[in-house]
């Protein structure tokens, strides 16, 4: 493995890379605004040239690209793959292979998602210190819609950097000037004398020409791949079953591993009663205490081990948790939008003015979500060795390269090793949805991997710790408080949200340092609240955090999921308290917000609006604007006599900004929307003495096919740069439902899920409205 | 001892009667396209056809199938490499997200067009009860009245 010590580097300026005039001087305001591209230098290894940290030509034309965030069914391998073959000028053909880097350098660091920013606009002394530590880290990972957002520039610099080292080099070899070759489909062209090479045959000499200092972009005017759907470059594997998920590494040697953890969080192991009898059981070669906290059994296949782990007999510690309820849990978020001492997030205008006695009519509810679990399909893995000589290398399916790193290290510190050098490996990963920005299963897996030297550990959860012992969305409930004037619309805007902080507990768990601050103004608790695109005069929103002994951590959307549903529903209930259509409504709000205005219109218009629905149907309407991209849904529902419902389509219009792939936006609404309508119809996780009731698919369900909507998808044009696509889809969905089904029976739901799911035959169920169920 | 033939070699196995198909196929036979996903027989990331009927894996003994015919996500392409037309079908419409899932779903279509060459989406749900956590179910719908053509016009 060559290392990539030089650092040469080659920096582009955001303005420069933007169109606009020259470099500014190093140590101005244009330097600290740079998108940083220090990275290696060219070299050859073998019949391989590494033009930069992402791209590598072969000498048979093979073009190696490093994506470094991971695949985890977003199609953002392709995506980036996209970019830089955009400006490489190369075919978007199987001669392209991508890979997820193992070197973590930083020039693969995540600034977008941490920062907020798009790395080209984070502008000024603050934000380039801050670049500078998350590089040094530095931070990797793929998280909050970000990816294509943050590479947007890099990805194509680096491919354009790439087709200027090829291109010098066929200047020298065809002893032309630069300035008269083109290029196309990996080739580099002399039109005069007619003369053509191929990329692969300039790999050594293009390895050893300085990187440009600013490389031209090609205008959108000369984009032949962005904005045109390419296939997925993993598809082809995963239709023949081939891609090595985390849950296939097999190496040499393995050992198995499987775990029990205590049911309520929090606790640990008092005592092992049968260790012995488990550790005779066929296979076992190991059971072992992790930190006190859980057991793992160590075998020489998985099914041994969790065969034999089904027999443990673990009496855990009591804990002040063990008596905690769903209702007593739901019970303290409630008393918490009393509290006289939220978190005042904004508070624009007089807000109070607006609900004195007398003043206006008066919209007020009060709504709730529950814990919510991941349930990725791949359960969670991780594959650990820690060679002889020290040296620690690792395999899983990780949303984040830093944090499996870091969680070797933890976890061979509680066997006393300390590695001398961890390599990590990011699989392909079998849907992640923020679960696999964890590094607990990695921690365990390297505690394993410690004891058993020089050997793998392949440590997996059963689906059953999977649901019941992982880490939660957090529940929620909000009030909200609208003032209507004369004409409807709110004069003053109130909203409260009560949640438990997603951020300070995932860092308490995942950062080596601090805890991540105040939980206080968790920022993944009042996403979706504020409504900012909607023109509310006077508009105020508070947040209370409230502990519990549950482990929180990041969620498909987060905040998103439930406020959203939170305010979009009283939104909703606004315009009915006003007389009003929801879209005319809606519109009305958005009268200082054009991007929104056409995304609401493009969705009313497609599906179908005012056209009348018979008895027992109604549509619902609900947008949002989050990870810098627009999105509004309709959805569709019936509702029998009997309380069943069913959503039977969801329109779906977006904003994302330019679309670097079309289809792979529109894959990523389709699965957003039906995550989404799986949560708002089916999932909960409830807590009885402390601990998850849930456990498998039997009682926390998907939707199958049977109950899928059918999805209409529309990209609005738009030339902003792009914006997140992998969590928006699921954002306005819940909303939509609840809001289709008050227009279908005049209910206002309020909590989610909003029907309770009912057998029906083997794998087969009906989403019943909750007041309907039995 | 056990026989099978699987992906159209035979196979001996000794010794693991008692032990799920799934992890005989993933642990002694290296065929890693089956995946587990529940245990329970739930999800169907584990579906293998059996003599031709889609089963999850998971929960059949090894033992109980003797002699049996199993075919799993890495048999179903010709012996050239030439994707069968379920598995075309899922490429062209792009249908895999994660594509965890996916070896159970290729699986169950495949059997449901062997009974029911044209099915009728009430048909689909009926027969496709997998899980998919990415929502790839528009696209499999599609895919599969795709697959359907394709195999009708041979």
């Amino acid at each position: 493995m060559p290392r990539f010590l030089s650092r040469r580097g080659f920096l582009f300026t955001g303005a420069a890379v933007g169109g606009t005039a020259l470099v500014a001087a190093v140590g101005g305001v244009g330097y600290l605004a740079t998108v940083d591209m220090d990275g290696p230098d060219g070299f050859v290894d073998g019949n391989r040239a590494v033009l930069n940290a992402f791209v590598a030509v072969h000498a048979d034309g093979r073009v190696v690209i490093q994506a470094p965030r991971t695949e985890m069914g977003q199609g953002i391998h392709t995506g980036l793959a996209m970019l830089v073959a955009e400006e490489l000028d190369i075919p978007f053909d199987d001669l392209i292979s991508v890979e997820h880097p193992v070197e973590q350098l930083a020039v693969y660091t995540n600034y977008a998602a941490p920062l907020r920013t798009r790395p080209e606009d984070a502008h000024g002394p603050v934000m380039w210190a801050a670049k500078r530590a998350l590089g040094l880290l530095p931070l990797m990972n793929t998280a909050g819609s970000s990816s294509t957002m943050g590479l947007w520039f890099p990805m194509r610099i680096a491919g354009a950097a790439a087709r200027h080292m090829l291109v010098t080099a066929g200047a020298a070899r065809l002893g032309v000037p630069v300035g008269e070759l083109t290029t196309s489909d990996g080739f580099v062209h002399h039109g005069a004398s007619r003369r053509s090479i191929p990329y692969g045959a300039l790999t050594r000499d293009a390895a050893a020409v300085p990187p440009p200092r600013e490389p031209v972009l090609r205008p959108a005017s000369a984009w032949r791949l962005i904005g045109r759907s390419q296939p997925r470059v993993d598809l082809p594997g995963k239709v023949r079953g081939e891609p090595v998920f985390g849950a296939d590494v097999v190496l040499p040697n393995m050992l198995h591993a499987a775990i029990r953890q205590a049911p309520v969080f929090g606790a640990g192991v008092a005592r092992l009663v049968n260790a012995a009898e488990v550790r005779a059981q066929p296979g076992v070669i190991d059971v072992a205490v992790i930190d006190g906290r859980s057991v793992a059994v160590v075998a020489g296949s998985w099914w041994q081990a969790e065969a034999a782990a089904q027999r443990l007999d673990v009496q855990w510690t009591r804990t002040e948790a063990d008596g905690v309820t769903s209702a007593g849990l739901a019970a303290s978020l409630h008393a918490a939008l009393d509290s006289d001492d939220p978190y005042i997030h904004l508070a624009e205008g007089d807000v109070e003015a607006g609900f004195r006695p007398g003043a206006a009519r008066v919209v007020e509810a009060t709504y709730t979500a529950p814990f919510l679990a991941h349930a990725c399909m791949e359960p969670m893995n991780a594959t650990v060795i820690i060679h002889g000589d020290g040296a620690a290398e690792a395999w899983c399916p990780s949303q984040s390269p830093l944090f499996m790193r870091w969680g070797v290290n933890r976890g061979a510190g509680l066997a006393n090793v300390d590695p001398s050098s961890v390599t990590c490996h990011i699989t392909m990963n079998g849907g992640a949805f923020g679960r696999r920005s964890e590094m607990d299963v990695v921690v365990q897996a390297a505690f394993l991997a410690a004891r058993h030297r020089g050997r793998p550990v392949k440590l997996m959860w059963s689906r059953e710790e999977d649901i019941g012992r992982g880490v939660f969305r957090s529940h929620a409930a909000a009030r909200l408080r609208a003032a209507l004037g004369p004409d409807g619309l709110p004069i003053a805007y109130d909203a409260r949200v009560a949640a438990q902080a997603m951020q300070q507990s995932a860092a308490s768990r995942n950062l080596p340092f601090g805890n991540g601050g105040s939980a206080r103004g968790d920022r993944f608790t009042l996403e979706g609240l504020d409504k900012a695109h909607y023109s509310f005069p006077n508009r105020r929103v508070r947040s209370q955090h409230v502990p519990s002994h549950m482990p929180i951590g990041a969620w498909r959307s987060n905040g998103f999921s439930f406020n959203t549903f939170f305010a979009e529903s009283f939104v909703d209930e606004c315009a009915a308290a006003a007389g009003a259509d929801p879209v005319a409504y809606r519109r009305a709000l958005l009268r200082d917000s054009p991007r929104h205005l056409a995304v609401l219109n493009r969705v009313a218009a497609l599906a179908g609006w005012g056209m009348p629905m018979p008895p027992g149907r109604g549509r619902g309407i609900a947008i949002e604007e989050a990870y810098e991209s627009v999105v509004a849904q309709v959805a569709e529902v019936t509702v029998a006599a009997d309380g069943e419902v069913t959503v039977d389509r969801v329109f779906c219009a977006i904003d994302v900004g330019i679309v670097v792939n079309p289809d792979a936006v529109a894959a990523q609404m389709e699965g957003g929307i039906l995550f989404g309508v799986t949560t708002a119809l089916m999932s909960a996780i409830t807590i009885e003495d402390g601990a998850v009731v849930e456990s498998n698919f039997h009682d926390f369900p998907m939707q199958r096919l049977r109950n899928a909507p059918e999805v209409v998808v529309e990209m609005v044009p738009s030339d902003l740069p792009p914006g997140g696509a992998g969590e928006p889809g699921i954002v306005p969905v819940a909303a939509a439902i609840a809001n289709a089904i008050h227009a279908a029976t005049g209910r206002r739901l309020r909590s989610l899920p909003l029907a309770v799911t009912e057998t029906i035959g083997e794998r087969r169920t009906r989403s019943v409205l909750r007041e309907n169920a039995a | 001892m056990v026989s099978l033939t699987v992906n159209g070699s035979p196979v001996d196995i000794s010794g693991k009667d008692d032990k799920p198909l799934l992890w005989v196929l993933r642990e002694d036979l290296g065929l890693l396209g089956p995946k587990y996903g529940c245990g329970v027989a739930q999800c169907g990331a584990c579906r293998v056809l059996i003599d031709g009927e889609s089963t999850p894996s998971c929960t059949v003994a090894l033992g109980a199938i003797a002699g049996a015919s199993v075919v799993t996500v890495e048999g179903l392409a010709r012996a050239d490499g030439t994707l069968s037309v379920v598995q075309q079908a899922w490429l062209d419409e792009q249908v895999p997200q994660c594509g965890f899932c996916q070896p159970g779903f290729l699986i169950a279509t495949t059997a449901l067009l062997a009974h029911t060459p044209r099915p009728t989406d009430a048909e689909i749900d009926e027969a496709i009860t997998n899980i998919c956590r990415c929502g790839t179910h528009p696209r499999i719908r599609r895919a599969i009245h795709r697959a359907a053509a394709a195999q009708a016009q041979g």
